[in-house]
């Protein structure tokens, strides 16, 4: 190994001289030299000691030029390595990346001869974000665990009409996360690696998402109670599994559909008969905020480097809404569900009470939706319009 | 019309499914440089050297035992046309325990000399001719042999793997195995090689080359050397391939790294 070392920077036809305290070694030296494709020229006897001439050969190990010098090492703060302090030190993210390039970690030289990749998503416009660095390291110190951090003793004992209005809003809620998995974990294969933090980013949405699906599944299940996965949902989330484009998607899931959420989560929290269903929701929207912040950095940068982008965000939006014409309003179960959760009780003051908080929802989502969009960077009437045709479903 | 340009037919021994990678590998290397080479591949080297001699192939990958054995049926006017540069300056080593303090061929006498397969040329056809060379008694040198994977020359390492553990664990004093094949075993297996020496490396002598007949066309010959010479370990679109077959560089090969062997094999009784 070391005379490898010795070796490889040396140019073809250099000799080294070594003394060899073995005669073992030394006859292995031929074979070994023969196989790494250089030359025993010499090996003669020096008292106890052997010297043995060995003449590099012609073959690089590496195929790729000499590594360059070491280059700024990381700032740290307080400790801490973040990969923004890096990049500014070292090299940014680039704009455009070969789409052919493999898995070559940062600063790292690529060797020839590996095999072609074939990354569709390459551009730094078409996956970044100018805080993504920032939002990875919320999410990596904002990790919560499903089974053991939810008080899950606390949701036994409720009336049966409540358990199943929440075992039915937790698998509306469920469901909808499944969705929100699926979308970032198929861009996730499809983004070069030259960009590291969308790779990081979207692994931990992906994470998050999963977690999401656990929590209100096992609320849904843990006294045993049953739901219905209903048809409505499925044909919204099913719609939004249809975008290829990861700004359009950003749009329709991350702003519209989980900042929707932000505001689903919220009222679950407030109107949960137990806490276990308030921790569970407070956990997700913890991490949905992330998500949102995601979005509306992602599509406000688009939208300001290049304005058409517009044209195909709406046109996303409308191709959605063509397909869900069908859909007049959340699903009356859903609906139901969550004016018994907001109600508390079934006398009919209480109920209608569940009721006008659960219109006062709706109305404040439409509210923020809008506030959402101009954040994002749409202008007022684009917007309105959006909100409008974005799907009854919430997500 | 001109006539199409002739297919050079290469067999070779499937000793390992890599083969196939090998040639796949090589093929668009010599198509892209207007040489049409195919390959058909054996399961031995004696069913090889019958197709090269019959003519059913135009040059045949030989193993260095394969190659003496066709020259002998060509009647000694074989073509040598490349070999690798591990194929030159091949050497058999002899390893031994390093407590047993084993200090080379004589200490053999009486004890158990371990060998690979018998039809080897680096582990056990050259290890006995050199060895008596080296006047050791070999009619006082009990034989281990291990006849694995015959028909294969010892391509597939196997036999010398079960070399080195026999002398690992004491049923052999020493064994002899390619030189080559020890130094990937202790790269591979560093535990199984950790407590071996080497004790003893025979002279060198040439290992595997491509073999032709001799009315083989010769612009034909002469340009698949040519395009066999420059394949580049530098390549991206090659080095897989050469890496697969253990070569860095293609060298002309002659015959002269062969006498040792076809003596041997004559002694010996490979040769009739």
């Amino acid at each position: 190994m070391l005379l490898a070392a010795v070796l490889e920077p040396a140019g073809p036809g250099e000799e080294v001289e070594l003394s060899v305290a073995s005669r073992s070694i030394a006859l292995e030296l031929h074979g070994w030299a023969r196989l790494a494709g250089h030359a025993v020229v010499d090996d003669r006897g020096d008292g106890p000691r052997r010297l043995v001439r060995v003449r590099r050969g012609g073959s690089r190990r590496v195929l790729a030029g000499p590594l360059p010098p070491p280059g700024p090492g990381a700032r740290l703060r307080s400790g801490e390595f973040h990969i923004t302090d890096w990049r500014a030190g070292a090299a940014p993210a680039p704009d455009e990346a070969d789409p052919a390039d493999g898995f070559v970690p940062l600063a790292a030289v690529a060797e020839q001869g590996a095999p072609a990749f074939q990354w569709t998503l390459s551009r730094r416009d078409q996956v970044w974000a100018d805080d993504v660095a920032r939002l990875v390291e919320g999410a990596s110190g904002a990790q919560w665990d499903a089974s053991r951090d939810v008080p899950w003793r606390e949701a036994a004992g409720l009336p049966d009409h409540l358990e199943r209005a929440v075992c039915q809003v937790m698998a509306y809620l469920a469901q909808n996360e499944y969705a929100a998995y699926y979308v970032p974990a198929r861009f996730l294969g499809q983004v070069h690696p030259a960009y590291a933090e969308v790779l990081l980013w979207l692994a931990s949405h992906v994470h998050d998402e999963a977690r999401h699906v656990e929590v209100f599944t096992k609320r849904s299940l843990v006294n045993g109670g049953r739901a219905y996965a209903l048809a409505s949902t499925q044909r919204s989330l099913h719609a939004l599994l249809r975008e290829r484009d990861f700004t359009s998607a950003a749009l329709l899931l991350n702003v519209l559909g989980e900042g929707s959420f932000l505001d689903l989560l919220e009222f679950v929290a407030a109107h949960a008969p137990d806490a276990a269903t308030a921790t569970a929701a407070r956990l997700a929207h913890r991490d949905e905020l992330r998500h949102v912040r995601f979005g509306l950095s992602h599509v406000r940068r688009a939208l300001t480097r290049d304005p058409s982008v517009e044209t195909r965000l709406v046109a996303a939006v409308e191709a959605r809404s063509g397909q869900l014409t069908g859909m007049t309003g959340l699903d009356p179960l859903v609906t139901e569900s969550l004016t018994l959760m907001a109600a508390g009780s079934l006398q009919a003051a209480q109920v209608a009470e569940g009721a006008r908080a659960v219109r006062d929802l709706l109305a404040r989502m439409a509210a923020n939706r809008v506030e959402r969009l101009r954040a994002a960077g749409l202008g007022e009437r684009t917007a309105r319009y959006v909100s409008d045709l974005h799907t009854p479903n919430l997500m | 019309m001109p006539e199409p340009a002739r297919a050079l037919l290469v067999g070779a021994v499937a000793y390992h499914p890599r083969v196939v990678t090998v040639w796949e590998g090589f093929r668009p290397y010599f198509a892209e440089r207007g040489l049409d080479v195919d390959y058909v591949l054996y399961s031995n080297y004696e069913r090889l050297i019958g197709a090269l001699v019959d003519g059913h192939v135009d040059l045949a990958w030989n193993t260095n035992t394969a190659y003496v054995a066709a020259e002998a049926r060509l009647g000694g006017e074989a073509l040598v046309l490349g070999m690798r540069d591990v194929d030159a300056g091949y050497a058999t080593v002899l390893v031994a325990r390093a407590a047993d303090g084993v200090r080379g061929p004589a200490d053999l006498a009486g004890h158990t000399l371990a060998l690979g397969s018998r039809d080897s040329g680096h582990a056990a056809i050259l290890p006995l001719h050199f060895l008596e060379a080296e006047g050791v008694p070999l009619a006082e040198v009990r034989l281990l042999r291990f006849d694995t994977d015959l028909g294969k020359h010892g391509d597939t390492g196997d036999s010398e793997r079960r070399v080195v553990e026999a002398v690992a664990r004491g049923e052999a004093m020493a064994g002899a195995l390619g030189d080559a094949t020890w130094e990937q075993l202790r790269v591979q297996d560093p535990g199984e090689t950790a407590g071996l020496a080497v004790v003893w490396r025979s002279p060198t002598y040439s290992h595997c080359c491509f073999t032709a007949r001799p009315e083989l066309d010769s612009e034909l010959a002469g340009r698949w050397l040519e395009l066999l010479l420059e394949m580049s370990h530098d390549d991206p679109a090659m080095r897989h391939a050469m890496d697969l077959e253990g070569v860095k560089r293609w060298m002309p090969g002659d015959k002269s790294g062969y006498g040792e062997l076809t003596a041997a094999m004559r002694q010996q009784g490979y040769l009739r």
